[in-house]
């Protein structure tokens, strides 16, 4: 869940009435000092399985993510931009490389997780079932998606767990590239011609629905997180996050010049909260379970790499390494 | 395929779309752990992992996923099955002092290096080298000579010194292009001058 929007299992009232007590309020008192939860402590089945849920999300929006991006770097504008957008997609799917890793030292293998990808049963972030028509659509993701990514990994990097904490703090300080980056190519659109700010006022009526989405349900509707919260796994709620995306973001989009196609967009002065028009939530879930306009071409390209490196792996393999759990 | 992107298209019909097999125990590559030094004189810090064929690979990879930009003097890895692992502790509870005394035993001694977690969320540190016959008498030696001066430990890993794959004298200027991959850094991509002019811009039109 590379943003939010990430799913979580229905929690049943019951989900921690088998574990040890005195246990399980060892590891809550943990967790409220602050102190992180390591892969050799104990920690109740429904932390475990939530996280590598969560954690397996993220990682899989990180590589899948580097695909409608990735389709733009033969077409970018120029040598420069060529060079940067490569070294962002290698990034991302860098960025996936270590929420495996972090996933995995909870119990679930890095192939698994991929095997669970491509067959459909784990989800990722939900943009990324969009396509990129233009340049400018690529500029939206580098800079717009990538902020919704940071606003959402920064607080996640204060979680419990510590690989997954350690892995996201790497992370974030490339994503620092990555908006800047983003920022660079729209301030260029946006100073440039007629048509290059049309191209963007253009991406950014495709993109801004997918972009409220991006966070996840309204907590009105989301399933019942508070557990979750109080194990520090989840950091923020969905509308925490997507207001603090807003307030940072929806300024500087307007200091472009550029409009945002929502008439009910705007701050509540007193509150601080910003208000929008209810982003259509049946789409969301029509486009989470498969139906978006990119779902397939995403897991076949995943997929046919995955077919085609098999000889590779096939001449690699020796019966001198195993696959085992990593340490930390 | 009916993709906008035109490679897409053109993919190969290879297997059955939306069907995936389950690997082989063997079609999975094995686990390496990874260790950095950032810079001369500082320690070597565990990274993380990557998965690989072999420790030559391990060390190929390890260098693209963890050293692509920032400063870096020098990396090793080793296969994750060759790290011997102590209990972890908490509190005031130091890891050392739960180490078994092992002592004396048969056989060759051989360096081990040393490694601990001086925090925990935190990652494990390089400490130094002993010489011993077994991982576990490698620990108590390091107890015996105070390589975590004094401090209390969460955790200790020892590693057979011939167990791990360190980067040669040669390699070293592996690291030495990092100047020329500005376009990597944030730093690179100033805006400032731009925006201005295009605010100033729009504010007289
Ligand atoms: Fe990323
Ligand atoms: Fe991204
Ligand atoms: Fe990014």
């Amino acid at each position: 869940m590379y943003g939010g929007g990430n799913t979580f299992e229905g929690i049943k009232t019951d989900s921690v009435a088998q574990e040890d007590p005195a246990k399980l309020a060892e590891f809550e008192a943990r967790i409220a000092r602050g102190e992180k939860i390591e892969p050799t402590d104990w920690m109740p089945q429904l932390y475990r399985k939530q996280l590598i849920r969560m954690i397996e999300q993220h990682a899989h929006s990180e590589i899948i993510g580097a695909l409608p991006e990735g389709t733009w770097i033969t077409r970018a504008p120029g040598f420069r931009r060529k060079m940067a957008l490569m070294a962002k997609v290698q990034d991302e799917v860098g960025h996936a490389q270590l929420l495996y890793s972090a996933a995995e030292t909870l119990g679930k293998s890095r192939e698994k997780m991929i095997e669970d990808l491509l067959s459909g049963k784990s989800k990722y972030s939900n943009i990324f079932n969009y396509p990129t028509f233009t340049w400018a659509d690529c500029c939206f993701i580098s800079w717009l998606v990538d902020a919704g990514a940071i606003v959402n990994q920064l607080a996640n990097a204060k979680g419990s767990y510590g690989p997954y904490c350690r892995a996201l703090d790497r992370i974030c300080a490339e994503e620092s590239f990555h908006l800047k980056y983003g920022h660079h190519c729209v301030i260029y659109l946006a100073s440039g011609t007629a048509k290059q700010r049309q191209m963007f006022q253009d991406a950014i009526n495709r993109w801004w629905a997918p972009m409220m989405h991006f966070f996840g349900p309204s907590d009105k509707i989301s399933a019942h997180t508070e557990v979750l919260m109080r194990w520090k796994v989840k950091m923020a709620t969905n509308d925490d996050m997507r207001n603090q995306f807003l307030d940072m973001y929806v300024p500087k989009i307007w200091e472009l010049g550029f409009t945002i196609p929502d008439p009910n967009l705007k701050k509540n002065a007193e509150t601080g909260k910003w208000a929008y028009t209810e982003p259509d939530w049946e789409e969301f879930k029509r486009v989470i379970n498969g139906d978006g306009p990119c779902n397939k071409e995403r897991l076949e390209v995943r997929r046919v790499a995955e077919e085609r490196g098999k000889w590779v792996r096939e001449a690699l393999k020796s019966p001198k390494t195993a696959y085992v759990t990593p340490l930390a | 395929m009916n993709s906008l992107d035109p490679r897409v298209n053109r993919l190969p019909a290879i297997g059955q779309p939306g069907q995936i097999l389950p690997k082989a125990a063997l079609d999975q590559l094995g686990t390496f752990e990874v260790f950095v030094q950032p810079k001369d004189g500082k320690p070597f810090q565990h990274e993380g992992i990557v998965h690989a064929a072999n420790r030559e690979l391990a060390f190929v990879l390890a260098k693209e996923a963890f050293t692509r930009r920032f400063l870096c003097t020098s990396l090793f890895v080793a296969d994750t099955r060759h790290v011997y692992v102590s209990p972890t502790t908490e509190g005031n509870t130091n890891a050392m002092d739960q180490l078994a005394e092992v002592i004396n035993q048969p056989g060759t001694a051989e360096a081990y290096d040393i490694f601990v977690l001086p925090k925990r969320g935190k990652q494990h540190v390089h400490v130094g080298q002993v010489q011993a016959v077994l991982p576990q008498e490698a620990m108590w030696k390091a107890k015996q000579q105070n390589l975590h001066q004094g401090k209390v430990v969460y955790n200790v890993w020892a590693i057979r010194t011939a167990d791990i794959r360190f980067t040669t004298e040669e390699e070293k200027d592996l690291w030495l292009t990092l100047p020329e991959k500005k376009f990597r850094d944030a730093s690179d991509y100033k805006g400032g001058d731009k925006l201005k002019e295009f605010l100033e811009r729009s504010k007289t039109t």
